[in-house]
């Protein structure tokens, strides 16, 4: 991997229009300095104010209603706020915490240097509790993949197979593409990426894994099958 | 102050995907070092939460990372997920090009003991250690790790120093039981420090009913009054409950001494 400079690189794409990542769009004011808000907030004026760009922690750590958001991905991020950033720097800062490892991501992938990983092969790694995820069958697993990575429920874009020969079948293809998209009034945004199964989505796969095999061996205990 | 301008540091969390006490005092830890400008880069990564193991190399630009469990004891995690997950092989691993420094987990540290002391007197002040018992919470023997030893060696060193009347270890599901503490316990005043790294794990929250302060597990720690009602009088006695020892702000302390104990032992590589 050659010397980066990630800094360097967010300062060019703020340039060049990357001005919107996730849910937050990011304006560069006349002082030089940066400002942050939600993208259903772009009008308004009675957001409230911050400076430091780690109140970008908590403004991301519940919706609006107080539920905790643990995938940072899902498209719930409160809105009424306003983060006011000096340079670079903070706003790298700020957008590791809404959107962790994000803006890294896309550079990786810009310079070749991501490598997606199938889903099957995340499972086939699991060990302890998680082992279990290793008996997901593709037909179930394509359903649930389809489900919880819809754009309902997380904004990334799965760049991952389910297997080495297997694609994503009921993905639409835009939710599979790293391409960015151009968006109204020339923006352009910074897509995030997803390059390898969450552990959210690992656990779903546990679950429907044991679901399956519990009512299997429940429906074995009210038949028992006579040998012949 | 340990200064380090070209590396990157990564804390690695648990995390949860149901409770946000899990991780908030790794974030806290990395918010804090950022803030003291030692590193290039100070980052977290999580099990459970994201930044992911699998992610976070992506986000440093430093050659050099080392790499600081948030984990009480060598364990499981330590072990096996936490190298499986950054691909780290030994001491130092090199990782898509970078070099990876695998540090002890913060739990290990000898400070530690120090820290308990510190958290015992802060929740219950004028309350005379020689009136008092001290327990120390940990998880069972069961868990695949080495937690309860760890939990074990503190209460042996807090007992060394003769400052607590006594000093017990106290567990969910094996003797000495918590919800037993009275039965163990013969001062008037018992003081409660749970050998946690966060207030978030599950089994956390099923403290206080074991105790005997509340009925029935109720929110998060960060979103009720548990530790601001101290002392509770519970059986015949003034019993003080502290929050993890993981929420100390000294441990962002500790994360920078085991930096710098690795450098000592791995100068010469
Ligand atoms: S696996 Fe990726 S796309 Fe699916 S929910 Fe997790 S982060 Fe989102």
């Amino acid at each position: 991997m050659n010397a980066r400079n990630l800094n360097q690189m967010v300062a060019v794409w703020v340039a060049d229009g990357f001005r919107q990542i996730g849910q937050i769009r990011i304006t560069q004011l006349d002082s030089g300095e940066f400002e942050l808000r939600h993208v259903e907030d772009l009008g308004r004026m009675d957001l409230v104010n911050y400076e430091d760009p780690f109140d970008a922690r908590h403004l991301s750590l519940t919706t609006v209603d107080g539920e905790f958001r643990p995938l940072k991905s899902a498209p719930n991020l409160r809105t009424g706020w306003r983060l006011l950033i000096r340079n670079i720097a903070d706003l790298r800062a700020a957008l590791d915490l809404f959107y962790p490892a994000m803006l890294g991501v896309w550079a990786s992938h810009l310079r070749h240097e991501l490598q997606p990983v199938s889903f099957r092969e995340t499972l086939d790694r699991q060990t302890g509790m998680y082992a279990a995820s290793k008996r997901l069958q593709e037909e179930e697993g394509q359903g649930l993949v389809a489900n919880a990575c819809s754009v309902e429920n997380c904004t990334k874009r799965q760049l991952w197979k389910f297997a080495e020969d297997q694609t994503l079948r009921l993905m639409p293809a835009d939710k599979c593409s790293a391409e960015s998209k151009l968006l109204e009034g020339g923006i352009r945004e910074i897509p995030l990426l997803c390059h390898e199964a969450c552990n959210l989505l690992v656990a779903a796969a546990r679950e429907t894994v044991k679901k399956r095999e519990r009512a299997a061996s429940a429906g074995a205990a009210a038949a028992p099958t006579h040998g012949g | 102050m340990l200064s380090k301008p070209d590396s990157a540091l990564i804390i690695v969390g648990h995390g949860s995907t149901v409770n946000q006490d899990s991780s908030a005092p790794t974030l806290e830890h990395v918010e804090t070092l950022s803030r003291r400008g030692g590193f290039a880069e100070v980052v977290s990564a999580f099990w459970k939460e994201e930044p992911s193991l699998r992610q976070v190399l992506h986000m440093i630009d430093s050659d050099e990372v080392y790499v600081v469990p948030n984990f009480i004891s060598e364990g499981y995690f330590t072990r096996t997920v936490i190298p499986r997950e950054l691909g780290i092989t030994g001491p130092v691993s090199e990782v898509s090009g970078k070099k990876l420094k695998y540090c002890e987990p913060v739990g290990n540290h000898v400070r530690m003991t120090e820290l308990l002391l510190r958290r015992a007197a802060e929740v219950a002040p004028g309350v005379p250690p020689s009136e008092t018992s001290l327990l120390i919470v940990g998880h069972g023997t069961n868990l695949n790790d080495n937690s309860a030893l760890a939990a074990k060696r503190e209460v042996d060193r807090i007992r060394e120093t003769g400052i607590y009347a006594e000093v017990f270890n106290a567990y969910m599901e094996e003797a000495p039981l918590i919800a037993e503490w009275d039965t163990y316990t013969s001062q008037p005043n018992v003081v409660v420090v749970p050998f946690f790294i966060a207030d978030g794990l599950h089994s956390f929250q099923d403290i206080p009913v074991l105790l005997g302060i509340e009925q029935e597990p109720g929110l998060a720690a960060s979103q009720r009054q548990v530790f601001r009602q101290n002392p509770h009088p519970l059986r015949g006695r003034s019993l003080f409950f502290a929050s993890s020892i993981g929420t100390e702000p000294l441990f962002a302390d500790l994360i920078l001494d085991q930096v710098a104990a690795f450098d000592a032992i791995h100068t010469a590589q």
